[in-house]
């Protein structure tokens, strides 16, 4: 897990986010995560403070001795949230993008699957903090590759061969 | 000698966080951004040593390990990775024709795995709370298996070496580096080794015999494509490795798959994925469908694929089924067509309910001319796995290495 700070690179750097993982920028970098399947991205942004991170969680909720806070959606979103405090931002200024939680196969899908579970939790943490969810391209059966720009907010979301801008 | 699951956890992620270390002293170093990709600790035989490293040629250093941890380790770059990092690092000293480097780039990368292998040892040495000591850099430019430390590969010849691997990626730019570390076995199985009473523990040679039956597995897997295909095949790579389940999805390469995942039920639990990269598929599909297609990985190309999972699956299960002496129950094998990772991810997830560690079992059909490769991950249970290893009589497993003897 890393985090990464202010000043040390000029704008749109490309930082790569990985499974259970986060990344923060202040400085404008582009943040992209790839092969998110049953998985939730997290994309959070304040304008005003010109902060933003990306999430890419793997489990819906933590247990209490869980050792990779990255790992989990809540405790994942609860994380960027606080790494983007330190990096000057204002939680009642930021603003969420989901994208993920596909049910890739038939055995997945027939109870309730990791990926729409990931999605609810996601929601529900995100509620709870008291931040909007501002647009949401989750579900389905494909996979997704996500690039996060820093100093827009902008996520881009390419999936099955498809591109759209959230 | 039974391994304690839970201080095989611990000890990947000592190398985890090494590998981490590293990383930041070569991107520190050299400026180009680096990021640990995958860090496993495998148990190897001998000849799945000889598979993974076998046909490679390598740049890099090693280093021997002593006091608080003793063994070898290597810091070892693919040639092109390396020139890349000798000339940010040595502008001047350059590669000659033969691609041999000079003095000056050899000592580059000298300093550089001297440095990189110290962030490596630094976390074990705290955790041990003992020092490690390190002999000074080895440069070698070696084909294969060479690369090793020497005499590692006779040792597991004897018996299986814990090997633990770091892949280490640049972010924009193609270079490679990995790190292996080969802990001294009999040290090593003593920090393993689990109290009688501990009930995570799984029996060391009945590990062993799983790592046997993942390779038969694979070669009925590879036969039957064969005869479908009426390509010879051959299984390149079979392996066991311990790594975090987050890690799983990352063992794919980052690129679009075509195959079938399915689930295991019973004992043993789990799943196995059969992919084939898009290249790989086509050429199936111009093998096994007698017309031409336009698009060849289009809906007639999927079910010819679709066609050649289910008939790998049951070979690999058959392989299974037979050492086990047991049936095993499994969900139809559901086509698959997408990034790597993605499909690797809800297997990992619904896994990850309940396990932090996965055993990975990785194999790859080949062929000889290279027409094709295929990646079979067959990723256990943990609960399940133990008992189904629990259940395997010590008899049984001694006939497994007859048999495999014979094959082999």
């Amino acid at each position: 897990m890393e985090t990464y700070g202010r000043g040390t690179d000029s704008a749109r750097t490309r930082r790569r986010v990985g499974i259970a993982d986060f990344a923060v920028t202040g400085d404008g970098a582009v943040l992209t995560t790839s092969g998110l399947g049953s998985c939730l991205g997290v994309g959070l942004f304040d304008e005003s403070a010109g902060v933003a991170g990306l999430a890419h969680t793997m489990l819906p909720t933590a247990p209490d001795d869980a050792d990779n806070v990255a790992k989990f959606s809540d405790t994942g979103i609860d994380a960027v949230v606080s790494a983007m405090r330190r990096e000057g931002a204002t939680v009642g200024d930021i603003r969420a993008k989901l994208a993920g939680g596909s049910a890739m196969f038939e055995f997945d899908s027939q109870e309730e699957s990791i990926g729409k579970r990931n999605v609810a939790v996601g929601r529900t943490t995100l509620e709870r903090l008291g931040i909007p969810i501002v647009a949401a391209d989750v579900g389905g059966d494909s996979g997704r590759s996500l690039r996060f720009e820093g100093d827009t907010g902008v996520l881009v979301v390419k999936s099955a061969g498809d591109e759209r801008r959230l | 000698m039974r391994v304690d699951i839970q201080s095989l956890g611990t000890y990947n992620r000592l190398a985890q966080e090494g590998a981490e270390h590293a990383a930041a002293s070569l991107t520190q170093m050299t400026g180009i951004e680096t990021y640990v990709d995958v860090t496993n600790v495998t148990l190897m035989s001998k000849q799945d040593v000889e598979d993974v490293f076998g046909g490679t040629e390598f740049v890099g250093v090693q280093i021997g390990l002593g006091g608080g941890l003793s063994g070898e380790t290597a810091l070892a770059f693919d040639q092109e990775s390396a020139a890349s990092i000798v000339d940010v690092l040595v502008p001047g000293a350059s590669a000659d024709d033969d691609g041999e480097f000079d003095e000056m780039a050899r000592s580059g990368i000298n300093e550089i795995g001297n440095i990189m292998m110290g962030g490596f040892v630094d976390g074990w040495a705290d955790y041990l709370g003992a020092s490690v000591d390190m002999t000074p850099p080895n440069y070698v430019e070696r084909a294969g298996t060479d690369v090793l430390p020497d005499g590692a590969l006779d040792r597991a010849d004897e018996e299986h070496v814990f090997v633990f691997e770091s892949q280490m990626t640049a972010v924009d730019q193609e270079i490679d580096a990995y790190i292996y570390m080969l802990p001294e076995y009999g040290a090593f199985a003593d920090m393993l080794a689990a109290s009688d009473d501990h009930d995570d523990a799984i029996p060391m040679d009945k590990l062993t015999v799983f790592d046997e039956m993942t390779r038969q597995g694979a070669e009925q897997a590879a036969g039957n494509v064969s005869s479908m295909t009426g390509i010879e095949t051959d299984v390149d790579v079979s392996r066991l490795s311990f790594v975090p389940i987050e890690d799983v999805p990352n063992t794919a390469r980052d690129e679009v798959y075509i195959g079938t995942v399915m689930e295991f039920k019973g004992t043993p639990g789990g799943y196995l994925a059969i992919l084939f990269d898009e290249p790989s598929a086509r050429t199936i599909v111009d093998a096994t469908v007698p017309m031409e297609l336009d698009e060849p990985l289009g809906e007639m190309g999927e079910s010819a694929i679709e066609e050649l999972g289910n008939i790998m699956t049951s070979g690999f299960i058959d392989g299974w089924a037979n050492v086990l002496q047991t049936s095993i129950d499994h969900t139809p094998p559901e086509l698959v067509h997408d990034m790597g990772a993605a499909i690797l991810s809800p297997i990992a997830g619904r896994l990850g309910q309940s396990q932090e560690y996965a055993f990975l079992m990785d194999s790859m059909v080949v062929t000889p001319e290279g027409e094709f490769n295929c990646e079979l991950y067959a990723i256990p249970d943990e609960r399940k796995l133990k008992e189904a290893l629990d259940s395997l009589l010590v008899e049984r497993s001694d006939q497994l290495e007859a048999d495999q003897e014979s094959l082999f």
